[in-house]
């Protein structure tokens, strides 16, 4: 695909791409995945609300380059799952849900697409009885087009609540 | 001017049990919720220093932020004069919040409540009210200024007492301060955002981990995975006889020496300090002072429930640091020590059971490093927690006895 297929194309090509960035965060057999969905230039960012309005700059993930966002998968797997092995893992076992919408799409003069859309994050954790809700906010995204398809140019999270309501272990 | 908060309970509500050995701590004070209410009451609004800020959070007059002293909702605030002041956020007339956002500035306008429109300068002091005909004689804008909290400044951090009987601020920090010294340098710091988390733990047990050396290696895997480890170290409990602070200290595998299993290891970077020393202090009974790495960050440790914690996580530069160090310590403080940071979060869950089997009864034991009765200890140890509930008995009104252990 390229920039200069129909604008249709691209918008439904960009939607497509958010359903698979869910279908893979969704999944913890997946994480491994999730760099793919970005550029080889590309930044993924979780801010709060709060500091963004107020110009601060401190983000709560800043993977401001592709090697930062690669290093995430190894942090999870490696840091925290003690390798892999499920049962050595440092971290509560939540099982990650979006739900994501609407979703609005802007195509932009240089050929990529803004992808806006609305999106609530539950975990249901393995050693508790109730769903949690992790995050309430909405993806700014830019997609660009490639020779690889599309990709993710830059991911940000913006969080409504300026409090986190967990940690979280796959991305948001 | 300061003023004491009423209290309603005057002594624990339950009879606690607590082992006589000083190394067991009794798991019903993490799910008591009559002992919680007493705590708000008896350690954070009892003689104690709470670490509320830092004056770079509110550099202009006017300025504020919002959190709580333990249960106590309180604005922090400079006022026209420059003075930090530390204030109830409630209405001294009918007692509703004045300000909800989390920060702001309100040198021009004051503090208005919405309810009936008395309105208050950022001293605290009661400017006016709307329609105060057919008010009691005898009232006086004078005597409904807001509580305020006693302040105590200490390189720019801002402490507050709503006890008359807290000793002096050097006093309580006391060779806590030459830590605080190496993190804050000159006190001069710039403010870069703060990151807020709710841990399903009690507040206790949020603050004994930091207390705690022997955790570090077993569960933060990560400084494994790297080669990362402490080239000696320590953990002193300044005042351990009356307040128990905690002041660890590390020097850990310079990134040179680490295995590169990041494509970006600058994670691990030491840039702006000549070593890789690095302390980790608690201010008894909630504040946290670190310069981990590159990173400058105070915690603030904010119960919300018997079994839930806010912490914020505040993150600064250096007054003068350059942009790209600036840059630097935005990229590696919340990667590194926050909620979503590489060898934090597994804090969290560690906790979070913690807190859930707490409903087992029984005791949770304390054992590396005991063998020392009194500081320094190792840094693996995990012994100084002994000292953190000392402490804390003594506040609550259940102090140790002696020759117990």
């Amino acid at each position: 695909m390229k920039a200069t297929d129909s604008l249709a194309t691209r918008e439904q090509a960009a939607r497509e791409l958010l359903a698979r960035y869910v279908r893979v965060v969704d999944d913890p057999d997946r994480i491994e995945e999730w760099p793919d969905l970005f550029a080889d230039q590309a930044e993924y960012r979780v801010v709060t609300r709060e500091n963004l309005e107020a110009g601060l700059p401190v983000c709560v993930v800043c993977d401001d380059t592709k090697d930062r966002i690669v290093d995430r998968v190894t942090v999870i797997r490696e840091f925290w799952g003690a390798g892999g092995r499920l049962e050595d893992r440092h971290y509560n076992q939540v099982r990650p849900r979006h739900v994501v919408g609407p979703v609005w799409t802007e195509p932009q003069d240089d050929g990529t697409v803004r992808v806006l859309a609305n999106f609530a994050v539950w975990g249901t954790p393995a050693g508790d009885f109730y769903p949690r809700l992790l995050a309430v906010g909405e993806y700014r995204d830019v997609v660009e087009f490639g020779p690889q398809g599309p990709r993710f140019r830059s991911k940000w999270v913006v969080l409504d609540t300026p409090v986190l309501q967990d940690v979280f272990v796959y991305p948001l | 001017m300061a003023s004491v908060l009423p209290r309603t309970v005057q002594g624990p509500p339950v009879p606690l049990r607590w082992p006589p050995e000083d190394n067991r701590i009794p798991r019903e004070i993490f799910t008591d919720p009559d002992l919680f209410r007493w705590e708000m009451d008896a350690v954070f609004t009892g003689p104690v220093w709470v670490l509320v800020g830092h004056e770079a959070e509110i550099p202009q007059p006017g300025d504020y932020k919002t959190l709580s002293v333990g249960a106590v909702p309180v604005i922090v605030v400079r006022d026209a004069q420059g003075q930090v002041r530390v204030l109830v956020n409630a209405c001294a007339h009918r007692g509703a919040r004045l300000v909800e956002g989390p920060r702001g500035n309100v040198l021009k306008g004051g503090f208005r409540c919405i309810y009936h429109m008395w309105t208050y300068a950022p001293d605290g002091s009661l400017l006016g009210v709307s329609l105060p005909d057919d008010f009691p004689a005898e009232f006086r804008k004078e005597d409904y200024g807001l509580p305020q909290a006693r302040v105590a400044l200490y390189k720019g951090l801002i402490f507050a007492s709503f006890h008359e009987g807290t000793p002096p601020l050097d006093t309580y920090l006391a060779e806590l301060t030459e830590g605080l010294d190496r993190v804050l340098g000159d006190g001069r710091l710039r403010y870069l955002g703060s990151i807020k988390v709710i841990f399903r733990t009690n507040w206790k047990l949020y603050v004994e981990n930091i207390y705690d050396g022997y955790h570090v290696t077993a569960l933060h895997t990560g400084f494994q995975v790297v080669r990362l480890r402490s080239h000696g170290g320590q953990r002193l409990v300044p005042n351990y006889e009356r307040n128990g602070h905690l002041w660890g200290q590390s020097r850990s595998t310079p990134r040179e020496q680490l295995e590169p299993v990041l494509r970006d290891m600058t994670l691990f970077d030491v840039r702006t300090k000549p070593t890789t020393d690095h302390n980790m202090m608690v201010v008894f009974p909630s504040g946290v002072v670190t310069d981990y790495f590159d990173t400058l960050q105070l915690r603030y440790v904010l119960p919300l429930a018997v079994d839930q914690t806010l912490i914020e996580f505040t993150f600064f530069a250096r007054a003068d640091d350059p942009e790209e160090v600036v840059r630097h310590r935005v990229r590696q403080g919340p990667a590194v020590l926050g909620p979503a940071g590489a060898i934090t979060l597994e804090d969290a869950a560690a906790l979070e059971r913690v807190q859930q089997s707490s409903v087992a009864r029984g005791d949770n034991v304390v054992l590396k490093g005991t063998p020392k009765r009194f500081p320094p200890y190792r840094h693996v140890d995990e012994a100084p927690i002994r000292h953190f509930y000392q402490a804390y008995r003594r506040l609550i009104g259940v102090p140790v006895e002696e020759g117990s252990s």
